[in-house]
């Protein structure tokens, strides 16, 4: 049994090097935009998946930016990505998902898991799209992932650019472009057997793929950027295609609004954001499909800051001989700093009087921040992050309750911790990451959290990655 | 009778030939100005001075096509602006990568951008 576990091992870690070889690209880490623009990857990413300033213009723009005169992509810009995990926490099992059919939840080693398909860059002209199709390894499942299409066009109002778009997608916030918002937030990958709080904001990443909604957008002077989007559920209907392969375990009732304001000012090579973002959504207790709802109010503060280095024209040189294509002109020295905070208003109008929750109303309080450092080194990049993440709320002692693992003793919904992260891409299409999360606080108490003997400390996470884009 | 035919079809000729003239310009205008909207506009901005929407995040400048001097002749190098347009398009230069269009694409780009920025440059001396 374990010599057929270690032959499918070693066969796909086969596979995989053999697709490092494949001449697809020789420096691009998202081949399909990168082959339809002819830029290199670090165009559009410091690191991937985090975007540069442009990289956050390429996608305002509909991902159609093209060195082709065609209105469409011949052939169609597909990309792949497959991440290989090894999660070390207390209480995983030592077998290999998706093979070990028992534990696949909490094998430490992951291969793969994620196995990704895209559909990356212009359909037809100004129509472009972000599609994502997914098989975990950990839920052995196929799922249509992140999908963000978009219609984007560009006009000068009042003397200044203005891009503007239609956006369709199925998760909050992927459609934003700053790195700050859930959908694409530090950390860009986390394992997916290892446990995490039970607390979370409904906008932090609770209706992926549940719902499916169209937005309008503007950027208008690479000064302000302005985004209303409107959800419905995707169990059903006109948006039902976009939750395909997801169960919707969140079932909204009726239109969830969703909006976004930011601004941008650039000073040299630095780049600093702030903004506004936010939903409201009414959501049937679980369970159920109709009768009364909860109402969940979440309004969110972020604010970037971005320096892209410096480059004299003789590394410029440099930098273009070295790829042989034309490099990013980026500096050699990349910081990145996110911060974002989200207050959630729970109005528990229907699981109160069911009996689900203690409290008539609680409230959520998320604080995430993290830096990140990047040196583009001849040997390839090289990245260190910091992140500090925090959970606090109103003590709920129904909807917070004591259970093992991932139960809470004192009804609390607090968490807090450190993420430290370093990562070297030899390659631009490949990404060896180590992360190592610290928790201060789970589930409301730093000592036996769950009321069955587990510490806080006993979540804490080594996750090594292995994440290659072809 | 057949001489004043020949004749009449030679005045229709001649007379036609600038408006068939005219008519290709104006083909090759159009097909220019789509071309640069769709592959030139985001970077180097709708009225050629690059200042796109895209301009500001690129660390570098994209090229002002209003600036009288980008329609200099490279002397030194004996390459005339047109040449140097095309091989920019072709090959790419520092950020910009290289498209690729065909030779009569690269041609309505730059009897466009002749038509527009330079023309713009020369009524602003």
């Amino acid at each position: 049994m374990i010599g057929k576990k270690l032959i499918k091992v070693f066969f796909l870690f086969i596979v995989l090097a053999l697709l490092q070889l494949l001449p697809l690209d020789t420096a691009y880490a998202v081949p399909s935009f990168a082959r339809q623009t002819g830029m290199p990857c670090n165009e559009c990413h410091t690191i991937f998946p985090e975007l540069t300033p442009f990289g956050r213009i390429f996608k305002l723009g509909g991902y159609v930016l093209s060195k082709s005169s065609k209105p469409y992509e011949f052939p169609p810009p597909l990309a792949g990505m497959v991440q290989v995990s090894y999660t070390d926490s207390k209480g995983l099992t030592s077998g290999v998902a998706p093979f070990d059919s028992n534990n696949r939840a909490t094998d430490r080693i992951n291969l793969p898991q994620q196995l990704s398909l895209f559909y990356g860059g212009r359909i037809y002209d100004k129509i472009g799209a972000f599609v994502q199709g997914t098989y975990d390894g950990v839920s052995n499942k196929i799922f249509l992932d992140i999908t963000d299409i978009r219609y984007s066009n560009n006009a000068i109002v009042w003397d200044k650019n203005l891009i503007y778009g239609l956006t369709l997608n199925n998760s909050p916030t992927s459609q934003d472009v700053w790195n700050t918002t859930p959908a694409w937030g530090f950390p860009f990958a986390s394992s997916g057997v290892s446990s995490t709080p039970a607390a979370g904001a409904i906008i932090d990443g609770a209706l992926d793929q549940q719902v499916g909604g169209i937005g309008a957008y503007v950027y208008w002077n690479n000064l302000i950027y302005q985004e209303g989007t409107v959800y419905r559920t995707a169990r059903n209907g006109i948006t039902k295609p976009l939750g395909a392969g997801t169960t919707t375990e969140q079932v909204v009732d009726g239109a969830v609004p969703y909006w976004r304001l930011a601004l941008e000012q650039r000073w040299k090579n630095h780049f600093f954001t702030i903004g506004t973002y936010g939903m409201q959504a009414d959501i049937f207790p679980s369970g159920n499909r109709s009768g009364p709802t909860d109402r969940f109010t979440d309004i969110a503060f972020d604010a970037q800051y971005q320096y892209m280095g410096t480059i004299d024209p003789e590394h410029m040189q440099e930098h273009m001989q070295m790829d042989g294509e034309h490099m990013a002109k980026a500096g050699k020295h990349i910081i990145t700093a996110h911060a974002t905070w989200i207050h959630e208003d729970q109005d528990w109008k229907a699981s109160f009087p069911f009996g689900n929750t203690a409290n008539a109303s609680d409230f959520l309080n998320t604080f995430r921040m993290n830096l990140n450092y990047y040196y583009r080194s001849h040997v390839g990049d090289i990245g260190g992050s910091i992140a500090y993440f925090s959970t606090t709320g109103k003590t709920d002692n129904l909807l917070y309750s004591p259970d093992s693992v991932g139960g809470s003793r004192t009804g609390s919904p607090n968490s807090d911790g450190f993420i430290f992260e370093a990562d070297y891409l030899p390659w631009q299409k490949t990404k060896i990451a180590l992360q190592y999360t610290v928790y201060n606080k789970f589930n409301g108490a730093h000592s036996n959290y769950d009321g069955f003997g587990r510490n806080a400390s006993d979540n804490n996470t080594l996750y090594a990655l292995v994440w290659l884009m072809f | 009778m057949k001489r004043i035919l020949g004749c009449a079809v030679v005045v229709l000729f001649l007379g036609a030939t600038p408006l068939l003239a005219r008519s290709f310009e104006v083909n090759e205008f159009d097909k220019g100005k789509t071309l640069y909207k769709n592959k030139c506009q985001f970077c180097h901005g709708i009225r050629g001075d690059g200042k796109g929407p895209a301009a500001e995040p690129l660390l570098g400048h994209p090229v002002d096509f209003t600036d009288s001097k980008f329609w200099q002749d490279d002397v030194e190098k004996k390459i005339n602006v047109e040449k140097k347009i095309e091989d920019t398009i072709k090959k790419g230069k520092e950020m910009m990568p290289a498209f690729d269009l065909a030779p009569d694409e690269i041609k309505a780009i730059i009897s466009y951008m002749s038509h527009t920025f330079k023309k713009a440059t020369q009524s602003n001396n």
